[in-house]
């Protein structure tokens, strides 16, 4: 157990931090918790943390005893626009890896520019929950050796990472696919939101990029949403992303905000 | 309303997006608190938008100030 003092305008009073799980920590005032710590492993291995405390004195200590305990590399998100607990984070060593740009997006075809843009020769493109789990997982397999061979999966969102006992089954209810000859060809991955779905990945195979398929692909996901009542979605993008950037941009897409992933090595 | 050893916990429903990382929330009881997301939700990069059912830890140190710890599904 460790301590720190807090002074809360009444007086001082002493915080103690305590390790209450392998994975979770309390800063204790009196009996009543005052500042949280969680530490998790993302399905690639990594070691996110989390800290929420009400004062500075108190996630700083927590900051401490956790990572005291804790091997490196260790990882961290944070809003950019929360500016205190960015510099809470700093404090504690932590710098930025990578910046991912929250995106909202329209889906009126109207305003996309989506609308008159037929999908390229000999493409279809099937609707959320139309695609077969056999040639979508063999699409997925062939996108994850790509992307592991080029920029790397601990760029993707978390969501679709690899775990222990490998890549999550593609869910055909979450994905539109784009399907040329034979074979599926690109695939988007749809976080079905009620009210502001989310694009969670959008990849189209090597060999068949810069043909359209992925605006075929948005095209589809975003026409959908329309037809249903919804305004908007959203999407997070990879700063080092361009072209996943552009095709967003290209639709009106804007950006609300941004998280940055931290790292202590 | 839950009292939990890390404070009082409501219900409430987000108002507003403010640009500071932070939502105007109100709250079961009609109280309104300016409330920050927890690590938890930012860490899984779960998006809080206006009209979200949200669970809310309120700070013991100041009943205008909150944490939003759990989003429900509307």
């Amino acid at each position: 157990m460790d301590s720190a003092h807090l002074f809360n305008g009444t007086g001082e009073h002493a915080v103690a931090i305590t390790r209450i799980a392998e994975r979770q920590w309390h800063a204790l005032e009196d009996d009543q918790v005052v500042g949280r710590g969680e530490v998790s492993h993302r399905p690639d291995g990594r070691l996110f943390l989390s800290i929420d405390a009400w004062h500075d004195v108190v996630f700083d200590r927590l900051a401490d005893t956790m990572l005291a305990d804790l091997p490196r590399p260790l990882y961290t998100v944070v809003d950019e626009a929360d500016l205190d607990l960015m510099l809470q984070w700093e404090r504690a060593g932590f710098a930025p890896r990578r910046r991912e740009w929250e995106y909202v997006m329209p889906t009126d075809p109207r305003i996309t520019g989506l609308g008159s843009a037929p999908p390229p020769r000999g493409v279809t493109t099937l609707a959320v929950g139309e695609a077969e789990e056999g040639p979508l997982r063999a699409l997925d397999r062939v996108i994850r050796d790509e992307i592991e061979a080029t920029v790397g999966w601990q760029e993707m969102p978390a969501e679709v990472l690899s775990g222990p006992d490998g890549p999550p089954r593609p869910d055909p209810a979450k994905y539109a696919v784009a399907a040329w000859s034979d074979q599926y060809v690109g695939l988007v991955r749809v976080a079905p939101l009620a009210r502001q779905p989310r694009i969670g990945l959008i990849a189209v195979r090597s060999d068949q990029r810069r043909r359209g398929i992925a605006r075929a692909l948005l095209a589809e996901v975003l026409g959908s949403a329309h037809r249903r009542g919804i305004a908007t979605a959203s999407a997070d993008v990879n700063q080092s992303n361009g072209a996943a950037i552009a095709l967003f941009e290209g639709v009106g897409a804007r950006r609300t905000g941004s998280n940055l992933e931290l790292v202590l090595r | 309303m839950v009292k939990a050893n890390g404070g009082i916990q409501l219900e409430g429903t987000v108002l507003e997006c403010l640009r500071n990382a932070t939502f105007r929330v109100e709250l079961q009881n009609g109280h309104k608190v300016l409330a920050h997301i927890s690590g938890k939700i930012r860490k899984n990069y779960i998006k809080i938008l206006p009209f979200d059912r949200v669970l809310v830890e309120i700070s013991p140190y100041d009943l205008d100030r909150g944490r939003i710890l759990f989003r429900y599904r509307n």
